[in-house]
């Protein structure tokens, strides 16, 4: 593992109209690494989230992804630049079918959603097929999206997410409204694509198993401020942490 | 000095109903989220059923008469179009919900030309009100000034209404945050029938009001919403205030308008309501980011 | 790869039958002239024109997710490119014909520009007010637009003047125009386009310009606007600014819905039963607009997917009998699409034909 992180945030703050969602937080997330971001609800998570995806502007503080500063971009502009998000509440195109939706993104990715002229697109298709079976969802891909249960369409948009092949993957609360069984394929799925693709994630969890289970490094948040951060076991000991956050069983 | 004079006044006077009907449009288009283009039918309505209630007489009672049974006829109407249709759509998207507002608006043109015809009609002022009153060298309606009045009045019990009771309470939260609406278990499909009878019947009072002043005949559905429309917009869809501001201005501007460039006074209206909605949509006091 | 070419194979089979089935109608509409009088012809061919209309105005409604109320500026713009062209320039039709389109176009690139950055209500009234513009600018600007009585005159050559030859250009432009517009549906725009319209945010998120993309859009229809108002002057021999009222341009919109928005030829459905039902009924009674307007309220409230989604619908319950006899899938209505328009029944025939 690289020692230069591939997501630099520094004093990153930002401020609705008197109120500062996210304090001066500083997050180091290095390449090939599961980055877990856990903190009770409030603490900022996702007011982070949207800052590293363009859909707010900070108030100050620098983002640096790949080394190059995306401080103020556009989620389309972020997008490509190899960040890639799957949202928090379930946001997938619902009466496209499975396998359109995840052309969609791959035709995004190749930039020919300006094509007019051509109907059959047998690499975008070929490669939306491919990515389907990746991820488990071959067989529901003629179905249309809004049809799908829970999980199925939380996995899809972390599939319309993989298929911008990004560098760095924002995964916002994954096994939201899960059931067990839904939760333990999201989470292997999570884990293989990191190995497999050599993916960097970074993940928003309420989950402490999954948090402790599979993340390299964890950082917590608490009302807009980190207040520790480290490796599983270094946060868990930490008496703070403990205090604020994990303090008295859920 | 005085002429000018009256020509305000005379551009107020087209201000007053056409405020009274912009406040019910930008009422409903607050609380509900529907732009209501049948709003122009129970204007209508309130103008035609003036024309049958006064008839040719030109007794005073039965304009009284007319000027408070006609609007709550129509209010009446409209609670019974919320309940019925309207209802099933707030919760379709918008080309749903605009679709019905425009079939209504078809089928209540319809009636009306069943009813009353496709002639032209006008209601003689009560003789109460008639005559003229002299301001400086001019001489001013009084039924006009009757008119501003009314339209005067109903401003301040709107604004009585949405700002000292309960009702009024639910209504500007229903506009501004609908969350705290849902919160406070107000019972929402009620409070939105209340918003719709008030706004129709503002739409009534509109017309009826109107009925004296200018011709009554088809087509006055069509034209009125639009203007309506376009004072709600400028004014800011949501904001009564706004319409009043909203019903003064374009009623100056055609004034304007009409006697130093007739020609192109028409086009000034839309392309200030294109440029409100490019630029500023909330228009002058509606709430920003809806 | 077998899945793919299964799956693929099994979309252009519910492609053939549709595609089949319009050749079969336009084959049928080809030959109405040597049957039919001049009179109900020239309604069909009315018909036709607004078909291409209603169709163009979906791609912004239907596939885009954008309401337009506007619409009729551009076909108003058409007709009035040919009549203006004629009355000032002495231009030929045939000129005039091809720069209708693209001013259409033009004019949709300046609104679109200014209209695509508003929320979805506002854009309506937007639409609305540039129509209204267009209509009392035409009114007043007597001198040169022939003011409130539009333009009249032989502004069409006489060869299309001929009922049967005015009929068939119509049509001959009309379906290759449609054919063009289908075409653009079916394409990665196209596409991305319903994606756009089912989640602006998440085809933002995965890296979509969506205001470019749907300025592109409204320009495309913008022009095929225009190209179906060259065709209202070669049915009318004249045009009138009534064209751009707004109330005109409800229309499209209307017949789209009572067609069916979510199909491709729903709109032209819906363009051909409006206008017999328009004819049958002012023959009988006068109130075609109470009719009008009762059908859509039924059709908003009760078939959202238009008159197209019914027999859709309708011939898939017969399709599911087939099923059973036979393992491929029937088309339904021509130019019923396999993506995205079925409705929930027809999940359970989804799962079971896609190969594993």
């Amino acid at each position: 593992m690289s020692a230069q992180p591939l997501l630099d945030v520094r004093g990153l703050t930002k401020v609705f109209g008197g109120f500062a969602a996210v304090s001066e937080v500083d997050l180091a997330v290095r390449p090939g690494t599961i980055h877990s971001v856990i903190g009770p609800n409030g603490a900022g998570k996702t007011t982070l989230f949207r800052l590293l995806t363009g859909t707010h502007r900070p108030t100050s503080g620098t983002i640096r992804f790949d080394g190059r500063d995306m401080g103020g971009a556009l989620p389309h502009a972020v997008s490509r630049r190899g960040l890639a998000q799957s949202f928090q509440i379930t946001n997938v195109f619902p009466r496209l079918t499975v396998h359109e939706s995840v052309q969609v993104a791959v035709l995004a990715r190749h930039r020919r959603t300006w094509n007019l002229v051509s109907a059959r697109q047998d690499t975008v298709s070929a490669e939306a097929t491919e990515l389907l079976s990746e991820v488990g969802l071959a067989a529901v891909a003629d179905a249309q999206a809004r049809t799908l249960s829970h999980g199925d369409q939380r996995i899809l948009e972390v599939a319309l997410a993989l298929a911008t092949r990004p560098r760095l993957l924002l995964l916002d609360e994954p096994t939201a409204g899960m059931s067990p069984a839904e939760t333990g394929r999201m989470v292997s799925l999570v884990t293989g694509l990191a190995e497999a693709r050599g993916l960097t994630v970074v993940l928003s969890e309420h989950d402490m198993d999954i948090v402790f289970g599979i993340s390299d490094e964890v950082t917590v948040m608490h009302r807009g401020s980190v207040i520790s951060r480290g490796t599983p076991a270094e946060v868990q000991q930490d008496p703070q942490v403990a205090e604020v956050y994990l303090g008295g069983e859920q | 000095m005085s002429q000018y004079l009256i020509t305000f006044l005379s551009a107020l006077t087209d201000a007053s109903s056409l405020f009274v009907a912009a406040a019910g449009l930008t009422l409903v288009f607050g609380a509900l989220r529907i732009i209501n283009i049948a709003h122009g039918s129970f204007y209508a309505f309130g103008a035609f059923g003036v024309t049958t209630v006064v008839g040719a007489a030109a007794g005073g009672w039965r304009f009284w008469l007319a000027l408070v049974a006609v609007p709550l006829a129509v209010a009446a109407l409209g609670g019974v179009t919320e309940v019925t249709v309207l209802r099933r759509v707030y919760s379709k998207d918008h080309l749903a919900q605009l679709v019905v507002t425009y079939a209504l608006f078809l089928i209540f043109g319809d009636i009306a030309l069943r009813v009353w015809g496709d002639a032209a009609r006008s209601v003689p002022v009560p003789s109460i009100l008639g005559g003229s009153v002299t301001i400086g060298a001019g001489q001013f309606p009084v039924y006009d000034l009757f008119a501003i009045g009314v339209a005067i009045a109903v401003g301040l019990g709107l604004w009585a209404l949405l700002q000292r009771t309960a009702l009024g309470w639910r209504i500007r939260a229903a506009v501004e945050d609908r969350e705290l609406l849902a919160s406070g278990g107000t019972n929402v499909p009620l409070l939105f029938t209340t918003v719709f009878v008030i706004g129709t019947l503002l739409a009534g009072l509109a017309g009826a009001l109107a009925a004296p002043l200018e011709s009554v005949s088809p087509g006055l559905d069509s034209s009125i919403i639009i203007s309506a429309f376009i004072v709600s917009v400028i004014g800011g869809l949501g904001s009564i205030a706004g319409a009043a501001i909203g019903a003064v201005i374009i009623a100056l501007f055609n004034t304007a308008g009409v006697l130093w460039a007739p020609s192109w006074e028409p086009a000034f209206i839309y392309l200030a309501m294109i440029a409100v909605l490019a630029l500023r949509p909330w228009g002058l006091l509606g709430t920003a980011e809806r | 790869m077998e899945p793919l070419t299964n799956k693929a194979f099994q979309k252009e089979r519910r492609v053939a039958p549709a595609l089949a089935g319009s050749a079969l109608i336009v084959v049928v509409l080809a030959l109405l002239p040597l049957t039919m009088a001049a009179a109900p012809l020239l309604n069909v061919q009315s018909a036709i024109g607004l078909a291409l209309f209603a169709c163009a105005t979906n791609l912004l409604i239907g596939y885009g997710g954008l309401v337009s109320f506007g619409q009729g500026a551009f076909f108003g713009i058409g007709s009035y490119v040919v009549a203006l062209a004629w009355l000032h320039l002495h231009a030929s039709f045939w000129i005039s014909l091809v720069c209708a389109p693209i001013v259409g176009g033009v004019v949709a690139l300046a609104v679109g520009l200014l209209a695509l950055r508003t929320r979805r209500l506002y854009f309506a009234l937007l639409t609305l007010a540039v129509s209204q513009l267009f209509y009392v600018v035409v009114q007043q600007q007597e001198t040169f637009t022939g003011g409130a009585n539009g333009v009249f005159g032989p502004m069409v050559p006489s060869f299309l003047v001929n009922p049967a030859n005015g009929y068939w250009f119509t049509l001959a432009v009309v379906v290759v125009g449609l054919l063009v517009l289908w075409h653009i549906t079916r394409s990665p725009f196209g596409m991305t386009l319903r994606a756009i319209r089912e989640n602006r945010e998440r085809a933002e998120a995965l890296g979509v310009n969506v205001f470019r993309h749907q300025l592109l859009a409204f320009v495309i229809s913008g022009a095929f606007c225009a190209l179906a108002g060259v065709l209202f002057v070669v049915y009318d021999q004249s045009t009138n600014p009534n064209l751009f009222n707004w109330t005109e341009s409800g229309y499209p919109i209307f017949m789209a819905v009572l067609g069916g928005q979510f199909t491709f030829l729903g709109p032209a459905l819906g363009a051909l039963i409006y206008e017999q039902a328009r004819d049958v009924l002012l023959a009988s009674f006068t109130d075609s607009q109470l009719v009008f307007g009762l059908v859509l309220l039924v059709i908003v409230l009760a078939a959202p997917d238009g008159v197209a989604g019914l027999l859709g619908r309708g011939g898939r319950v017969l399709a599911g009998r087939w099923r059973a006899i036979a393992p491929a899938r029937l088309g339904g209505l021509p130019g019923d699409q396999a993506d995205g328009a079925d409705n929930p029944a027809d999940e359970a025939g989804q799962h079971e034909t896609v190969a594993h």
